[in-house]
């Protein structure tokens, strides 16, 4: 008997302890899946009030992984001349996992500055960074790029 | 709460339409608002919420700056050469405080 509830109990914790050590296993998330970067185009959509339209023109780079969300790096850059005919007069970026979303925004002025520039933001999980550009002649540029952070940067 | 420095780095001297990078920095906590204290409460938010560089007082760059931007806001932009002047750095924190800087620019 004594044996039996012996086995029973290291059976048991066998159990849990092999349990628990699956639940602590590293889970890295994948890169987005089409349906958050629907979600979040979506929701920046509703909150600036306009039809996006992807385009490499506006160039959103972060880092794919980052060990904190208290400080990721990023830098976007816009293409082009910066004429009066021909410019880019603000962009927004957007992190919609974040408590706030919408993060900064960046103000050019045509043959004075370049569109071109570099920060450090908070992200509080891992996402799609969303940027958004008004260029001067009303069209609306848009890029993502997916960062997975370890840390919620915004508690 | 140690009052907020700021710095500027610019080349010493820049061709005349040439493009120049600039860096600005200024130490600042950029308290959300969604951070609790030990007793509970909510630490109220207070961050710089604007950015403005003016050339010669014409405005060239600007940033508006929200809770997301991390501590110590960190920008690297870049200006075209246009004229020996001025540049102005200024900073904009809740509350109405202003922080600036100012810094000749050598044209050659």
């Amino acid at each position: 008997m004594m044996e039996e509830t012996g086995t029973v109990s290291l059976t048991r914790r066998g159990v849990l302890v092999a349990g628990s050590a699956g639940l602590a296993a590293v889970v890295l998330i994948p890169p987005g899946s089409a349906t958050a970067s629907d979600e979040a185009i979506e929701l920046i959509e509703r909150l600036t009030g306009r039809t996006l339209t992807e385009s490499d023109r506006l160039r959103l780079e972060m880092p794919a992984v980052f060990p904190t969300g208290y400080t990721v790096p990023m830098t976007l850059e816009v293409d082009g001349p910066m004429t009066e005919f021909d410019h880019v007069r603000q962009v927004r970026v957007f992190a919609p996992k974040n408590p706030i979303i919408e993060v900064v925004g960046f103000h050019f002025t045509p043959l004075r500055s370049i569109a071109r520039v570099s920060t450090r933001i908070r992200l509080a999980a891992p996402q799609y960074v969303v940027a958004v550009a008004e260029m001067n002649d009303g069209a609306f540029l848009m890029t993502k790029t997916w960062v997975d952070v370890a840390t919620n940067g915004c508690a | 709460m140690a009052t907020p420095q700021p710095r500027v780095q610019v080349p010493d001297t820049v061709a005349m339409g040439e493009v120049f990078q600039v860096k600005s920095l200024i130490s600042h906590r950029m308290e959300t608002g969604l951070r609790r204290d030990d007793k509970g409460d909510v630490i109220p938010r207070k961050i710089i919420n604007k950015f403005v560089c003016r050339y010669n007082d014409a405005e060239v760059f600007s940033v508006d700056l929200h809770e997301a931007v991390a501590a110590n806001p960190y920008f690297e932009f870049y200006l075209r050469a246009t004229e020996r002047g001025r540049l102005e750095f200024v900073w904009e924190e809740d509350g109405g405080a202003v922080y600036s800087l100012v810094h000749q620019l050598n044209v050659s």
